[in-house]
């Protein structure tokens, strides 16, 4: 059974890279419950001590224990890149499958040109002079209120759909062609049909594999907006701005507030590349040379 | 009787996968003299073109000859080393692949590509080297082969990128010309042209071929001597005449009543039952014996030695006497 | 060629004039009218309105966009900052060398290092040179170049004094001394490309050796180099195309490299004109990050169509 697991995962790479992943989402579903100390807890008398049998990972200049930072960041990191997936993969797969299907249209070469416009400035820039634009602080929304991060996750969740959709054009395009849709079609199946049960399995395979690098540009785009204070706001914890703070003590030897939470990041890095090379292993046995190929 | 200008002993090629080696080509004999005309026929996985490219060395990676001798005028090509083959490759011995569209690099323009095998084996200009091509490209019948040269390959029909192969297999004077399949992936019509200019080059050049192919009339067109392969093997060798008068191996005999007439009746077309068998899963005795019209018990026992009538041979124990 | 290059500058032109109006729009959409910053928060409605009467804010945003889009077409002249009053232009000239020099050194580092290990681990594959190379890559791929920065700046700066923990000296400053305050900031700039495109080469190089061309070539005897560079002719289209992109996206994280070391680059200014709510000098930032990243990808094409002409056929 083991092997067939591995087997799913696109070989052993991808089957650590599944396990971390794993542990990944646990850490993230299982904050309020793994973490030994409240993160937000401040404790002067504490301040910038060493990795010990209590604070694991030590103490930042507030006292507050950097595990259980640590724990909460990556909840926090996990968040926005999940969810901006999420929004980039509904917006980009449905708005692909559209295009694919009725090209030749109007609405094909608007909604191309439009994209491909969009996706002539690089990711960070526009991230960072969208939040900057908008401000940072909380947002309203329903009577709830949420952090800073929820602009940052929204915009990326938008950047992301021309490359997703993109994906689902040209494969949806290739399929529209295909004879058995025209033979579904004779059949007298109406198209939305025919779009969602035929054409969209076919496409989902090269949107995954691209998802999962999109996870893993997200979490180091939410990294960096964060470190230079326009993700995450303190005393929030995020691995970025976790970063930023440890950025004070580079001279004063207090390694442990920089090693730690660059570690999770690349480690979370790692593991979702070596799933996404994985999965693209098992979905796509013919390989197409995407940036992140070994 | 004039040496053998090439000349192959037992030769057999394996692939290696993980730690098992499965031979593709397994014990095959073959010799070719001066200017004559050697068609090898076979069916798809008979391993005729492993053969070829084993002679140049050219095998693809995880294959590997692994016993057999390999003589080209005299000289053991196996154990060349990697300057020598490299002079020889394009040099005496030029070979036209299967496929032009993909055997000719996208990227460059013909012109150049044709300079460039000019200018590995004669250190001349490269505007000598460009009136060569040019000079070649009109030898084999392309026309207006100056602005020809700037052709890019995808700009020119299939039989003209076979003819420009035929340019770059002959471009430095080779006394052997390995043609492997080169009519396969061509029209019916350009199939025709293009048989008629790799004769017209091999007379005209004195240059001996080895013509690899499935289609046995094209190789009764063209070849002196025939050697028909099955499974790895050498099954028979006979001069031309000969095979198609008095076939020694039923494989043969079949194969020659596989290809239509004219002349022949209105009826079912005749076929061989089966398959080619996959070179892993060789029955024991002739590889043949289980699709064969004469098989006796003996022959799934043991596989028939080659039996020798005169100039002909033919690895069989019912070979017609 | 000068049909497909038409083709592409229209339509880059187009992107530059989308992106541009949709910045533009975005910020005259922000209800704060940068008047309350200028002026402060107890100005009056009356102080207010002069103050966007002054600097044109009251006119239609759609007057507005084309006067400020004249502006740069016909003079090169991004506008006048609200805030600071200070012009745009030479904010951005002030800053831009230094992060352009950055991006071009980290920029070609990644690309001859590239090359030299892609093709390394292709034509020795599956030995410990390919998979030394695919180590690295994978780990250069992994690691965030600002917490590599950290990492470096810890070990070598703070601790060896090896290189300098921050700061840019400009050549004017010696020539040691600039080459000294390059060298960390540039390196964990580029690595992350670094490891992506050699991933890349490596993969596109093994495709084509296996293509049937390449037999071709051997067996008319070329030379082993001249197969190499056969081989990299065709190998090195998709590479340039990503090694394009990937010019444009370290514009983007020099942003955060220079936040690190202190640099004061064209990102450094970004930063604080977001900080200010300088929004004219946010535009005149995006649009020139836009414009490089646009220039880039028009010359990966180029020299992809001088690689392998048959492109050209196929795009066009």
């Amino acid at each position: 059974m083991i092997r067939g697991v591995i087997a799913a995962c696109g070989g052993p790479g991808g089957f650590v890279g599944a396990c971390l992943m794993v542990l990944l989402i646990g850490d993230a579903l299982g904050a309020p419950w793994i973490a030994p100390f409240d993160p937000l807890n401040v404790d002067m008398l504490n301040a910038l001590s060493p990795p010990d049998a209590t604070h694991l990972f030590g103490t930042d200049q507030s006292g507050r224990d950097v595990l259980s930072r640590v724990i909460w960041g990556g909840r926090a990191s996990l968040e926005v890149s999940v969810v901006a997936v999420v929004i980039g993969s509904c917006g980009g797969v449905a708005l692909g499958l559209i295009a694919g299907f009725f090209s030749g249209g109007w609405f094909e070469q608007f909604l191309m040109r439009t994209l491909d416009a969009m996706a002539s400035i690089p990711l960070l820039i526009w991230a960072v002079a969208l939040v900057g634009i908008l401000g940072v602080g909380p947002v309203h929304i329903a009577g709830f209120t949420f952090g800073n991060e929820v602009k940052l996750l929204a915009l990326l969740g938008l950047l992301y759909i021309p490359t997703l959709a993109r994906i689902t054009y040209t494969t949806a395009l290739g399929e529209a062609g295909a004879n058995y849709v025209a033979a579904r079609r004779l059949q007298g199946v109406s198209v939305p049909r025919i779009m969602l049960s035929d054409v969209l399995p076919n496409c989902l395979s090269p949107v995954i594999v691209q998802a999962t690098l999109l996870l893993a540009i997200g979490i180091v785009i939410e990294a960096s907006v964060s470190f230079v204070g326009l993700g995450v706001q303190p005393p929030q914890p995020s691995w970025g701005n976790m970063l930023a703070d440890a950025r004070n003590y580079l001279f004063s030897g207090e390694w442990w507030l920089s090693v730690f939470p660059g570690a999770c990041i690349s480690l979370s890095v790692v593991a979702i590349n070596l799933l996404g090379d994985g999965l693209r292993d098992a979905l796509d046995p013919r390989h197409s040379t995407s940036a992140l190929t070994a | 009787m004039t040496e053998d200008l090439l000349r192959i002993d037992g030769l057999h090629v394996g692939f290696r996968t993980g730690d098992r080696t499965r031979h593709v080509v397994r014990g095959v004999d073959l010799r070719i003299r001066p200017g004559e005309v050697l068609g090898l026929v076979g069916e798809s996985g008979s391993g005729k073109s492993i053969t070829a490219l084993a002679v140049m060395r050219l095998l693809p990676p995880g294959a590997a000859i692994t016993s057999g001798r390999v003589t080209f005028r005299g000289r053991n090509l196996i154990e060349a080393s990697n300057h020598e083959i490299n002079l020889l490759r394009g040099g005496e011995i030029g070979m036209i692949f299967q496929d032009p569209l993909t055997a000719l690099n996208p990227a460059l323009p013909i012109g150049r590509q044709l300079g460039d095998a000019i200018r590995a084996h004669q250190t001349i200009s490269w505007r000598t080297a460009k009136s060569r091509a040019e000079e070649l490209l009109a030898l084999v019948g392309i026309p207006f082969p100056a602005e020809r040269l700037r052709a890019y390959p995808h700009e020119l029909s299939g039989g003209m990128r076979q003819r420009v192969m035929i340019a770059l297999a002959v471009s430095s004077n080779p006394s052997l010309l390995i043609a492997d399949e080169p009519t396969t992936a061509l029209d019916v019509t350009v199939q025709a042209q293009v048989m008629e200019l790799i004769d017209r080059v091999r007379r005209e050049f004195g240059i001996a071929v080895l013509f690899i192919s499935h289609n046995l009339e094209l190789v009764a067109e063209i070849a002196d001597r025939v050697t028909v392969m099955y499974a790895g093997r050498v099954v028979e060798s006979a001069g031309v005449e000969a095979l198609f008068e008095t076939p020694n191996h039923p494989y043969t005999r079949q194969l020659i009543r596989c290809v239509p007439r004219l002349d022949g009746g209105r009826g079912a077309m005749p076929t061989i039952p089966g398959l080619p068998p996959r070179v892993e899963l060789l029955p024991p005795g002739c590889p043949f014996a289980p699709r064969c019209e004469i098989a006796e018990a003996r022959c799934t026992m043991e596989e028939p030695p080659m039996r020798w009538r005169g100039e002909q041979m033919a690895a069989c124990f019912l070979a017609a006497s | 060629m000068a049909g497909l290059l038409l083709r592409r500058a229209g339509f880059s032109v187009l992107s530059l004039l989308l992106v541009s109006a949709c910045l533009f729009m975005l910020t005259r959409a922000i209800p704060d009218s940068p008047a309350w910053i200028v002026l402060g928060q107890d100005a009056t409605e009356k102080q207010v309105m002069q103050f966007e009467h002054d600097h044109g804010l009251d006119r239609p945003v759609a007057v507005q966009y084309a006067s400020w889009l004249s502006g740069v077409v016909l003079r090169g002249d991004l506008g006048r900052s609200f805030i600071t009053g200070r012009d745009v232009t030479g904010e951005i000239s002030k800053t831009l060398p230094v992060t352009l020099e950055l991006v071009v050194v980290a920029f070609a580092f990644a690309c001859v290092l590239s090359l030299a290990a892609g093709t390394a681990a292709a034509l020795a594959r599956d030995t410990i040179v390919d998979y030394g190379v695919r180590l690295v890559a994978v780990l250069g791929v992994s690691v965030p170049g600002f917490w590599l920065a950290l990492i470096l700046i810890m070990a070598f700066a703070v601790d060896r004094e090896w290189f300098p923990p921050g700061g840019f000296v400009p050549l004017s400053g010696g020539l040691a001394e600039h080459i000294d305050s390059i060298v960390l900031p540039t390196f964990c700039l580029g690595i992350f490309y670094m490891a992506v495109l050699s991933r890349m080469t490596r993969s596109s190089l093994l495709d084509v050796l296996g293509q049937d061309y390449m037999r071709t070539a051997r067996a008319t005897g070329l030379a082993h180099w001249r197969v190499l560079i056969y081989a990299l002719r065709n190998a090195l289209v998709p590479v340039v195309t990503i090694a394009g992109m990937s010019f444009g996206y370290m514009f983007g994280w020099a942003l955060i490299i220079e936040a690190v070391f202190n640099i004061n680059g064209l990102s450094r200014a970004l930063l604080t004109a977001i900080q200010q709510r300088d929004f004219a000098l946010v535009q005149g930032v995006v649009m020139i990050f836009t414009f490089v990243f646009i220039l880039a990808n028009l010359a990966a094409d180029i020299t992809n169509a001088w690689l392998n002409p048959r492109m050209l056929a196929a795009s066009a």
